[in-house]
C-alpha cells in the first residue's frame, strides 16, 4: 500500500473487462512523485489500457486508480490533472500551432487572461524549441515538429502527471534517438511524473527509470531499467527485453550441474534455487564469448559461424552449435582485437556460468520465447 | 379545360399510371393517389404491357398499339378495354393540366399521340401551327352532323374543313359549400367578396389563366377574353388583393372541398356534378355576370405515327351507344342529340350538367388569343408569386 | 486507351445528356419567344432584361432555400451525431438505412401523405378533439418548410454522417485530455470539423432547393411561387422557352456561386483541401 504523499499514480487492484475480454487483471502498482516509469509491452498486453485509465478515457471495472492521492473512479478526463500525449499527436488541424498549444489554458476555469495565455504558450513553444511557428497549421508541420507541438500542448497546463502513449513511434529513427534525450531532459527538469507507454524496449530502457514489463494484463516485473534486463523475473521479461539464447537442459539435483542436450555437462557455479528438472537457460548475446578456431576439445561450445551483421562498433554474429542449435553472439570491437570472422569459420564459445539466467521449462511456454529474444 | 375529375370511383390501374404520369409532371394532383401507392404500381405497369391478347384483326391493319392525350377521369375505363376486344389495339392515355401544357408537348414533337382532346379555343392554333390534320369524315362513318348541337361543334371546323369532332361541352362556374357559407352567390363579383369576407382562407381558383383571369374580368363587369392591357391590370389588382385570403391556386380542388379545407372553389361541369351527387350541401353556381362556355374535341395530330387506329378509335367514341357510357362516367353534357336520347333521364334532368338556357346566355367560348397571349400569362406569374 | 474507352460511356453520356442540353439552353436564353409560343432563333439580351418579371419568384427561392436548408440542419445534425457518435455500432448500419430507406419512395409519395396529415382530416382534427379549433396547416409557408425539412433530411443527415463518422474520436479524447468540457469539445473540435460535411448537406439541399417546385405546389397550394415553378409555367403553360431558359441559364449561376462559397467557407475552417461532395 502506498502512501499518498509520496506517489503520483496508483493502482489498486485494478482490472479492466470488455465484455468477456479481460485486458487488465488486477494489476497494483505505484509510481512515486517525480518518476518516468515505462510500461512496456507486446500488443494486447493491456499498457495502453492503464494508460488511458490514468487519463479517464476508460474507467476500471473494479479496483480504483488514485492520481497524487484522490481516488479518479468515476472522475471525467477533463477534471483530471494529468495531460496527455497522444499516439499520432491528435493535434487539432483546424488549429494553428499556437490555438492548438492553448486549447488546455483556454479551457481553464476561472479564465487566464489572454495575455498570460500568450506568454504561456510563448514559453512552451520556446521550451519545445518551435519559437517562430506559432502561426503555422499543423499539416505544414513535420512529423517531428507535430510531436513537439503535442508536448507543448500538454506540458503548458502544468499537468501532475504526463502521459505518453508511443510517442516516437511514427519518427524516423535518428529523430526518434534526438527526442528520447530531449523526452529525457525535459522530465528532469521539470520534476513532473511520465508515464510512458511503449512496446519498444530499447525506448523504455533509455528513457524510462522505472520500468513496467506486461503481459497479458498482468505485471511481469518492475524495476529500474538495469535490473529488468540484468536480472529478468521470468523468460519472457527476457527474451522482451534486449536479446537471449535459450538452450533446453535439465537441473541435476544439486542445482548447479546442467544436463544439455548434447550429453555433456554445465556447472553453473552456485546453486540455483528453481528446482530440479527441465530448466531453460538464457544468456545474453554480449555475454558470450566467441573464439576463433575450433579445436575439438577446447573449452565451450564448438560451432560453425553462419551470418555476420556488422553494426560498426559491434559485430553480430548467428553461430550454429550441433545439438544446441544456433546462437546469437555480439563481440564489441573495442575490446576485440577488432578483427573479424568470417562466415563459415569454426568457433568455439564460451560464457561465465554466473551471467546465465536459469528458468523452470514451464516458462518456455511463452510464444514469444524464440531463440533470439524480441526485436524492435 | 384543365383538371376534371371523378373522385367517388375506385382508381384502376391505368388511371394511377396516369395520375402518376401527370403528377411526376407537376401538374396538380389527386387524393387516390396515396391509396393506391404500392402494390398498385406493381400492378398497374403488368397491365400495361400490350398485345398480350390478340383479337380479330379489322378492315385495316391498325397495329397493336396506340397513345391518346386526355385529360385525367375523363373517360370509361371500360371504353378502351372493349376498343381493344375489337381491334386488338392497345390504348396508351397520356393525362394533361392543361391546354397549354398539350400544346407545349405537341409543338416540341415527337409525342406518338395519335388522337388527343383539345378544348375549343386551342384548336385554330393548332391549326396555325399546322399541328393537326383536316379529319377525313368517310373514315368516321359514326359521326353525325346533322345531330350536332352547332353551337358547340363551330370551332371544330375551319374554312369549312373539319378539323376536331366534338367529345363534349360544360361550363365553368363556382361550387360553394352552403353549409360552411351563408351568404347567397350568384356572381363571380360575389365569388371574389365572399373570398375575402365569409371565406377568407376557403376559397381556391384554378391555376389556369383563362378561367382564373377571366373570372377576375368578368367580376369587374370586363370582357371573359380580354386581352387590353388596362382590363388585366384591374384584374390583376383584383387578384393580388384577393390572393392572401386564399386558400389554395389549384385546379385540383375536389379533395380539399370534399375535406371541406376549401369551402369554395371555381369548378368544372363535371367536377360539379360529382362533387353535389356525393355531398348535396355542395352546389353549382353560373355567375350570373358571366363565366365561360366550353367544347372539348378530339384532333389528330400531323404527326400522329398511327392514324389508321387513331381513326378507329375516334369513330368507335362517335358510336352513340359507346358516348353514352362516356358521359354517364365524365359528367360532362353532350353535345349529339343520339345519345342526349340515349343518356338516363336522372343525367338529362340534372340542371348542373345541362343548366336552362337563360343561366348559359351571359357565358362565352374563350378565346384563341388568351391561349398565346404574354400578358395574361405574365399576369399568372405576378399573382403566383405575389 | 483502355481508360479512354472505359471513359467513353460515360463521357459520351454527360456530353448527349448534359452539355448539349445546356448548350442549346444558353443558345435559347437569346432568343425570343415565336408568336404562338415555343422559340425563335434571334440575338437579343431582352430575357435577361427581362429577369426583373420573376423578382419574386427569384427572391422567394433564394430566402426559403437556405431558410429550408437551415431548418434541414438543424433537425439533421442531431440526427446525424447520434447516428455517428452516440448509436451502438452493431445497430450503426441499421439505423443508417432507416434514414435511407424513405428516400426509396418517391417524393411525391411523402409530400403526398402529409398533404394528408395537414389537410382538414389530418392534424388539424385531432387538435380539434382537444380543443383546438379552426388551426390551418396545409397550405401555409410552415407547411412548406415543413415539407422540405421533411424531404431532404436524408440529404442532410448523410454528407454530416459521413464527416462525423470520419472524424478522429482521438481528438475529442484529447480535447477533454486538454480539460475541454464535452460541450466545449462539442462546439470547439466536434461541430468545426464536420463542417464540411454541414456544408456539403447545406449545398446539396439548397441547390435541390433552387429547384423545387414539387412541394411549394402541394403544400404551399400553389401560393408560394419558386424558380422552379416559374420554370414549370414558362415552358408548359406559357410556351415562353427563351424566358424560361433565361431563368434557367441564371439559376446554374446561382448555384455554381453558392457552390464555390459553401466549399470556400468548408475549407477555411475546417483547415483542409479535403471537402469532397458525398
Amino acid at each position: 500500500m502506498g502512501s499518498a504523499a509520496r506517489d503520483d499514480i496508483e493502482f489498486r487492484s485494478v482490472t479492466k473487462a470488455y465484455g468477456a475480454v479481460t485486458a487488465v487483471r488486477n494489476i497494483s502498482l505505484n509510481v512515486p512523485k517525480g518518476a518516468f516509469l515505462a510500461l512496456l509491452g507486446p500488443s494486447g498486453c493491456g499498457k495502453t489500457t492503464c494508460l488511458r485509465m490514468i487519463g479517464g478515457f476508460e474507467q476500471p471495472t473494479s479496483g480504483e486508480v488514485l492520481i497524487a492521492g484522490s481516488g479518479m473512479n468515476g472522475v471525467p478526463p477533463y477534471r483530471r490533472p494529468v495531460n496527455m500525449v497522444f499516439q499520432h499527436y491528435a493535434l487539432f488541424p483546424h488549429f494553428n500551432v499556437e490555438q492548438n498549444v492553448a486549447y488546455g489554458l483556454r479551457q481553464m476555469r476561472p479564465r487566464i487572461p489572454a495575455q498570460e495565455i500568450k506568454r504561456r504558450v510563448g514559453e512552451a513553444l520556446e521550451m519545445v524549441r518551435l519559437g517562430g511557428f506559432a502561426n503555422r497549421r499543423i499539416h505544414e508541420m513535420s512529423g517531428g515538429q507535430q510531436q513537439r507541438v503535442a508536448l507543448a500542448r500538454a506540458l503548458v497546463n502544468r499537468p501532475s502527471v504526463l502521459l505518453l502513449d508511443e510517442p516516437l513511434a511514427a519518427l524516423d529513427k535518428k529523430l526518434r534517438s534526438a527526442m528520447q534525450i530531449e523526452l529525457q531532459t525535459l522530465q528532469r527538469e521539470l520534476g513532473i511524473t511520465f508515464v510512458l507507454v511503449t512496446h519498444d524496449q530499447e525506448e523504455a530502457l533509455s528513457m524510462a527509470d522505472l520500468v513496467c514489463v506486461m503481459s497479458g494484463g498482468a505485471i511481469k516485473q518492475l524495476g529500474a531499467p538495469q535490473d529488468v534486463y540484468d536480472r529478468p523475473a521470468d523468460l519472457f521479461v527476457a527474451d522482451f527485453v534486449g536479446k537471449t539464447n535459450h538452450i533446453q537442459a535439465t537441473l541435476e539435483a544439486d542445482g548447479r550441474t546442467l544436463r544439455l542436450p548434447d550429453g555433456s555437462a554445465l556447472d553453473v557455479g552456485a546453486e540455483r534455487n528453481i528446482g530440479a528438472g527441465e530448466t531453460t537457460l538464457a544468456i545474453r548475446p554480449e555475454a558470450i564469448r566467441l573464439t576463433p578456431g575450433g579445436e575439438p576439445r577446447g573449452e565451450g561450445f564448438a560451432g560453425t559461424v553462419t551470418h555476420r551483421i556488422f553494426l560498426g562498433s559491434s559485430v553480430e554474429y548467428s553461430v550454429s552449435v550441433p545439438a544446441l542449435g544456433d546462437f546469437l553472439v555480439t563481440a564489441d570491437r573495442s575490446t576485440d582485437e577488432g578483427q573479424l570472422v568470417e562466415p563459415g569459420q569454426s568457433v568455439r564459445l564460451g560464457f561465465d556460468p554466473a551471467a546465465a539466467h536459469l528458468f523452470p521449462a514451464s516458462h518456455a511456454a511463452q510464444p514469444e520465447g524464440n531463440t533470439h529474444g524480441q526485436q524492435t | 379545360m384543365a383538371n376534371r375529375h371523378k373522385e367517388n370511383l375506385p382508381i384502376t390501374a391505368q388511371g394511377f399510371m396516369d395520375e402518376f404520369m401527370r403528377l411526376k409532371r407537376g401538374s396538380v394532383t389527386r387524393r387516390h393517389f396515396l391509396t393506391a401507392t404500392g402494390l398498385g404500381l406493381a400492378t398497374a405497369v403488368m397491365s400495361r404491357v400490350p398485345g398480350a391478347i390478340s383479337t380479330p384483326a379489322y378492315a385495316e391493319d391498325l397495329g397493336s398499339q396506340m397513345s391518346i392525350a386526355t385529360w385525367p377521369n375523363y373517360h370509361d375505363p371500360a371504353t378502351f378495354e372493349n376498343f381493344k376486344a375489337a381491334t386488338g389495339v392497345a390504348v396508351e392515355v397520356n393525362v394533361f393540366g392543361s391546354n397549354e401544357e398539350m400544346l407545349a408537348k405537341l409543338q416540341a414533337g415527337a409525342t406518338g399521340w395519335s388522337l388527343f382532346v383539345p378544348t375549343n379555343y386551342t384548336i385554330a392554333t393548332y391549326h396555325k401551327l399546322g399541328l393537326i390534320d383536316e379529319l377525313d369524315l368517310a373514315k368516321l362513318p359514326n359521326f353525325s352532323a346533322a345531330s350536332e348541337n352547332p353551337r358547340f361543334t363551330k370551332e371544330g371546323q375551319i374554312d369549312g374543313k373539319t378539323y376536331a369532332l366534338p367529345k363534349n361541352w360544360g361550363t365553368t362556374g363556382f361550387a360553394v359549400n352552403t353549409s360552411k357559407i351563408k351568404a347567397p352567390l350568384t356572381s363571380w363579383k360575389d365569388f371574389f367578396e365572399i373570398a375575402q369576407g365569409e371565406a377568407d382562407g376557403r376559397a381556391m381558383v384554378h391555376d389556369y389563366q383563362l378561367t382564373t383571369i377571366g373570372s377576375a374580368l368578368v367580376s369587374l363587369g370586363l370582357d371573359f377574353n380580354s386581352i387590353k392591357p388596362e382590363d388585366l391590370a384591374k384584374a390583376e389588382e383584383l387578384l393580388i388583393k384577393v390572393k392572401p385570403h386564399l386558400f389554395a391556386i389549384n385546379s385540383d380542388y375536389q379533395p380539399a372541398m370534399r375535406a371541406t379545407d376549401a369551402w369554395m372553389t371555381m369548378c368544372w361541369t363535371n367536377d360539379g356534378a360529382q362533387l353535389n351527387r356525393d355531398i348535396p350541401e355542395i352546389h353549382y353556381i353560373l355567375g350570373k355576370d358571366g363565366g365561360e362556355i366550353w367544347t372539348d374535341y378530339y384532333a389528330i395530330p400531323k404527326d400522329a405515327p398511327n392514324k389508321a387506329a387513331g381513326y378507329a378509335l375516334l369513330n368507335y367514341l362517335m358510336d352513340p351507344k359507346v358516348a353514352v357510357k362516356e358521359h354517364t362516367a365524365n359528367g360532362a353534357p353532350t353535345t349529339d342529340s343520339r345519345v342526349l336520347e340515349l343518356l338516363p333521364k336522372e343525367i338529362v334532368s340534372n340542371k348542373i350538367v345541362y343548366p336552362d338556357e337563360a343561366a348559359l346566355t351571359p357565358l362565352e367560348f374563350g378565346a384563341a388569343v388568351t391561349l398565346t397571349d404574354p400578358g395574361r400569362a405574365e399576369l399568372m406569374a405576378r399573382f403566383k408569386s405575389a | 486507351m483502355v481508360t479512354a474507352m472505359l471513359l467513353g460511356p460515360a463521357a459520351a453520356w454527360l456530353v448527349v445528356f448534359l452539355v448539349l442540353p445546356f448548350i442549346a439552353i444558353i443558345v435559347f436564353s437569346f432568343g425570343e419567344r415565336a408568336p404562338e409560343g415555343g422559340y425563335q432563333p434571334a440575338f437579343t439580351l431582352a430575357q435577361f432584361a427581362n429577369l426583373g418579371a420573376r423578382a419574386a419568384a427569384f427572391a422567394n427561392t433564394l430566402t426559403l432555400a437556405p431558410i429550408g436548408a437551415l431548418a434541414c440542419l438543424l433537425v439533421a445534425y442531431p440526427v446525424a451525431y447520434y447516428l455517428a457518435v452516440k448509436a451502438d455500432p452493431r445497430h450503426r448500419m441499421l439505423l443508417v438505412s432507416l434514414v435511407v430507406v424513405p428516400f426509396w419512395t418517391s417524393m411525391l409519395v411523402r409530400t403526398y401523405a402529409w398533404m394528408y396529415l395537414l389537410g382538414g382530416r389530418g392534424i388539424p382534427h385531432l387538435l380539434d378533439l382537444v380543443g383546438f379549433s379552426d388551426v390551418r396547416l396545409l397550405n401555409t409557408p410552415g407547411a412548406v418548410l415543413l415539407g422540405i425539412v421533411y424531404g431532404y433530411l436524408p440529404l442532410m443527415i448523410l454528407p454530416i454522417y459521413v464527416s462525423l463518422e470520419k472524424l478522429d474520436r482521438r481528438l475529442l479524447e484529447a480535447s477533454a485530455d486538454l480539460g475541454a468540457h464535452p460541450f466545449s469539445t462539442f462546439f470547439g473540435i466536434t461541430v468545426p470539423l464536420s463542417l464540411p460535411g454541414v456544408m456539403t448537406g447545406i449545398a446539396l439541399v439548397t441547390i435541390l432547393l433552387l429547384g423545387e417546385y414539387l412541394i411549394p405546389q402541394l403544400l404551399g397550394g400553389g401560393k408560394v411561387f419558386f424558380i422552379g415553378n416559374a420554370l414549370v409555367d414558362l415552358f408548359l403553360q406559357s410556351r415562353n422557352w427563351p424566358f424560361g431558359s433565361a431563368i434557367a441559364v441564371t439559376l446554374v449561376a446561382v448555384v455554381v456561386m453558392v457552390l464555390l462559397i459553401a466549399m470556400r467557407i468548408a475549407w477555411r475552417v475546417a483547415g483542409t483541401r479535403q471537402v469532397d461532395l458525398m
